[in-house]
């Protein structure tokens, strides 16, 4: 931990911690372009100029290729380092076309800024600018090469650390151009981390272009809810609508960088056909009423059937908050028919992973810093885009790949595949663990056998499964696999990709309880009358989909709470919107078991677009915003169950009710989260043991 | 692709990329037989380069681009690059590039009506020593002067055939 004084301040930093980082560590922002902390430094751009006195590394020097050694002297205000800097921005601005007025960029441009701090004002250059034709880059990015002050970010974002292969660097002195070989859609699905690192507005969102300044959006951190890894994003409103996303900083998940489908992805909040208002039996009511009506009618299917004819069913979209407030009113009328995920086998699934996952589990930055990941019945492009993300900085970091699967599949990084048919992949991980397997041919017996020895020698070795095609047997064996394969001194860590955002939060409060499957037969058999769907739709997410529709025509009472136009919110008795993510604060547990707050980042409303599509400021006015009707779901059940509406006081009495769930009282968004530890004192969660619906 | 490079240079190319551990290292040789059988380097070539190579399209673009006598665009039989350095400017070196211009009819970039001279500024040729200095093909030419440049590109002339 060397101390170092920058402008007569003191500072201790970690070792290997750059004297520009250290600088930052004193809140002393100099300029610079080309140094990024997923990137590392280059020294390229060489606008981070400081004076250092003393020592080996004396003189003027970039201050991103120095390390900060203990007794440093460095000063940021030297007037020879200050006219370097104001020299440098001049000459990298020689070319910049100063269409700052049209460009998406202002605002949050990071040339604009480091000009300014540069101390470049005037411009001296008459000469001729050099300028570039600019590429169809595809829907989503835009380019505009004129505004490129070739500080190579892109490029080592693109190529290196998302591993791209269509893009590139072309040409050379001041005619060097970032883009593609040719015009065409850029074929990373990590393409959108351009916008976010290009400096200045060479890549810009096409999906957001002139459509906002920065300044004017409403933004708040948030976590992207497409996949169960809980990325941090950034989502910016306006217009009562979202207009992008962008990728949060979480060093413990996704880093800095996000997929595509995160940053793009974001259509559900803004779709003029999403259900707005609440209804009972087909006409619109106030959500009061609604809620009214909904504990009535509950109440006379109890009254008529019992409490066990009514079934909830949760969901891995929906908030911790929301899903326990379904756990307790289920407990509040009797009934042990509660599911907190439509599909059986990705239930089972993530509670086994609850119960298993422990000191086994493994964070996505855990997976960067490995040196042998296995990934066995996955495909992290489609089920987990930013686990294939981190998996390819473990191998650029020297790390080794191994792939067993049926086929093989896309990664952003070389690896090895062991082809293994989807069901022999039990009993592959049976045999990595050192059982016997017969029905194995020898070829791959020999080749798990060397990846057994590969497992023993690695120093953090992770295996990370998808129980699409591992299923809840497979996800069972793997954690086995993992056991076996760890001792006290090396241990062996794991990595699941499950269902969504909130699956390991579902899997918490479902306990033993039945499984979704069950409550179908329930319905079937007529033990169930009512069924509750909490921001889910069985119709599509139940292992059977067709046999869920049938098995909802025959309820007496179906009741959907959701943001969706799915068949069971267009299709329920009593339909109760709620707001998305974006429109409500809330938490969700991550596939590691990480706890993360995400914020509110605008109130729900129809968006500017649809209710004034040619002009704006709108010539009507109301008193309400219209498309306002939907409620957070924790709202909604709060209300129904008499419980305060207050988000802080409903989770501090959460997490009074179970420890487990004790972080949830102070927890921040913005932060990287709680790893919870799993449930105290009760024995692992076991195959074939649920209470039978 | 028979008109990009022969047959026989295919597969050499592609027997020895199969052999090197780096087959990367063969980009500029390749894109120079291309160069010289079809007189540049048109997208094609780079494909062309970049499947015998085993290599990435972008990979072979970025090095194409990257040196100025790899020639992306249609060139005359025979490119002037005359030096635009300063060894070369000190010694009356913008004076003959005027003078180049006028007697052929180009600016820098263009090519005779006849195709058989392009015109090309470049970097150092490293011939400081004899400047002013310009290179036509891989000779290069030192110590010029107006009437010295006249009797090149007459020379030239007579052997492309024109």
């Amino acid at each position: 931990m060397p101390t170092l004084t920058i402008d007569n301040l003191e500072v201790t930093v970690p070792e290997g911690t750059n004297v520009l980082e250290a600088a930052r560590a004193l809140d002393i922002v100099i300029p610079h372009f080309c140094y990024h902390e997923a990137l590392g430094a280059v020294g390229a751009c060489r606008l981070c100029a400081m004076r250092i006195s003393d020592g080996k590394v004396s003189g003027i020097q970039m201050a991103c290729m120095v390390k900060a050694r203990d007794g440093m002297v460095v000063s940021t205000l030297d007037p020879e380092a200050v006219e370097l800097r104001g020299h440098v921005i001049e000459w990298l601005m020689t070319n910049h076309p100063h269409d700052c007025p049209v460009c998406d960029e202002g605002g949050e441009c990071q040339l604009q800024e480091m000009t300014i701090a540069g101390g470049h004002g005037n411009r001296r250059y008459t000469g001729k600018k050099r300028t570039y034709d600019n590429q169809d880059l595809g829907p989503y990015i835009a380019h505009e090469m004129n505004r490129c002050i070739a500080c190579y970010r892109c490029v080592r974002t693109y190529r290196d650390y998302c591993g791209g292969l269509d893009f590139g660097v072309f040409g050379s002195r001041d005619r060097v151009y970032f883009g593609r070989v040719r015009d065409g859609q850029l074929e990373s699905p990590f393409s959108g981390n351009l916008v976010d690192v290009c400096p200045t507005g060479v890549f810009t969102d096409k999906t957001f272009r002139f459509r906002s300044r920065p300044w004017d959006l409403q933004e708040a951190p948030s976590i992207c809810p497409l996949c169960s890894l809980g990325c941090a994003t950034v989502p910016g409103a306006r217009f009562r609508e979202v207009q992008r996303v962008r990728a949060g900083i979480n060093r413990e998940v996704n880093g800095f960088f996000i997929c595509d489908r995160g940053r793009f992805g974001n259509g559900a909040t803004n779709d003029p056909q999403r259900p707005r208002r609440p209804r009972v039996d087909g006409a619109q009511v106030a959500m009061e009423t609604a809620i009214d009506t909904l504990r009535e009618r509950v109440a006379a299917v109890i009254a008529k059937y019992g409490p066990q004819s009514v079934a909830l069913l949760g969901s891995p979209r929906a908030s911790l908050e929301a899903n326990t407030l379904l756990h307790d009113w289920a407990r509040d009328l009797g009934t042990t028919r509660l599911v907190f995920d439509a599909h059986a086998e990705q239930d089972r699934a993530a509670r086994i992973t609850e119960a298993h996952l422990e000191h086994q589990a493994r964070s996505l930055n855990d997976i960067r810093h490995s040196d042998l990941v296995v990934l066995v019945g996955t495909d992290p492009l489609s089920e987990g885009p930013m686990l294939a993300l981190a998996v390819r900085q473990a191998v650029r970091a020297g790390g080794g790949v191994v792939v067993i699967g049926p086929k093989p599949i896309d990664l952003p990084c070389r690896c090895s595949h062991l082809p293994v048919s989807a069901d022999q992949l039990d009993d592959a991980l049976r045999c990595l663990a050192g059982g016997s397997a017969d029905a194995l041919a020898a070829e791959l017996r020999d080749a798990l056998k060397e990846l057994r020895d590969r497992l023993a020698a690695a120093q953090r070795p992770v295996m990370a499964g998808g129980p699409e095609l591992l299923g809840s047997r497979g996800v069972n064996t793997l954690f086995e696999t993992v056991e076996a394969l760890s001792t006290a001194e090396r241990p062996m860590g794991a990595m699941l990709l499950l269902n969504g955002p909130n699956s390991y939060g579902g899997a918490m409060l479902a306990g033993r309880g039945p499984n979704f499957d069950m409550l179908l037969d329930g319905i079937d058999e007529g033990r169930i009358h009512a069924l509750i769907c909490l921001e889910t739709d069985p119709c599509r997410d139940a292992r059977n989909p067709a046999r869920a529709r049938t098995a909802l025509d025959r309820l007496e009472l179906l009741v959907t709470l959701d943001a969706l136009p799915t068949h069971a919110a267009l299709n329920a008795d009593i339909f109760l919107p709620t707001s998305t993510w974006v429109e409500s604060d809330g938490a969700f547990v991550n596939n590691e078991g990480r706890l993360q707050a995400f914020a509110r980042v605008m109130e729900p409303g129809l968006p500017l677009r649809a209710t004034s599509p040619d002009s704006y400021p709108p010539r009507e006015f109301f008193l309400e915003t219209p498309g306002s009707e939907p409620w957070p779901a924790w709202r909604i059940l709060a209300r129904l169950l008499g419980r305060s509406e207050e988000l802080s006081v409903l989770r501090r009495e959460i997490a009074d009710a179970d420890p487990r769930f004790a972080p949830l009282a102070d927890l921040a968004p913005d932060a990287p989260g709680i790893r919870l530890t799993t449930t105290p004192g009760l024995p692992h969660y076991q195959l074939d043991r649920e209470t039978p619906g | 692709m028979n008109d990009l490079l022969p047959q026989n240079r295919i597969d050499e190319f592609r027997a020895k990329a199969a052999t090197i551990e780096h087959p990367r290292e063969l980009i500029v040789d390749a894109l120079r037989a291309v160069q010289s059988h079809y007189g540049w380097v048109p997208d094609a070539g780079v494909d062309l380069v970049a499947e015998l190579l085993g290599v990435l399209p972008v990979e072979v673009e970025e090095i194409a681009t990257f040196y100025d006598k790899i020639y992306r665009r249609p060139v005359g039989k025979r490119v002037i690059h005359i030096c635009d350095s300063i060894c070369c400017w000190a010694a009356g070196g913008e004076e003959l590039a005027t003078h180049l211009q006028r007697t052929l009819g180009i600016g820098f970039g263009e090519t005779t009506a006849d195709g058989v001279f392009t015109l090309l500024p470049t970097c150092c040729l490293g011939a400081c020593g004899e400047a002013p200095a310009m290179m036509v093909g891989l000779t290069t030419y030192g110590s010029l002067t107006a009437a010295k440049v006249d009797t090149i590109l007459a020379q030239l002339r007579t052997e492309t055939g024109a």
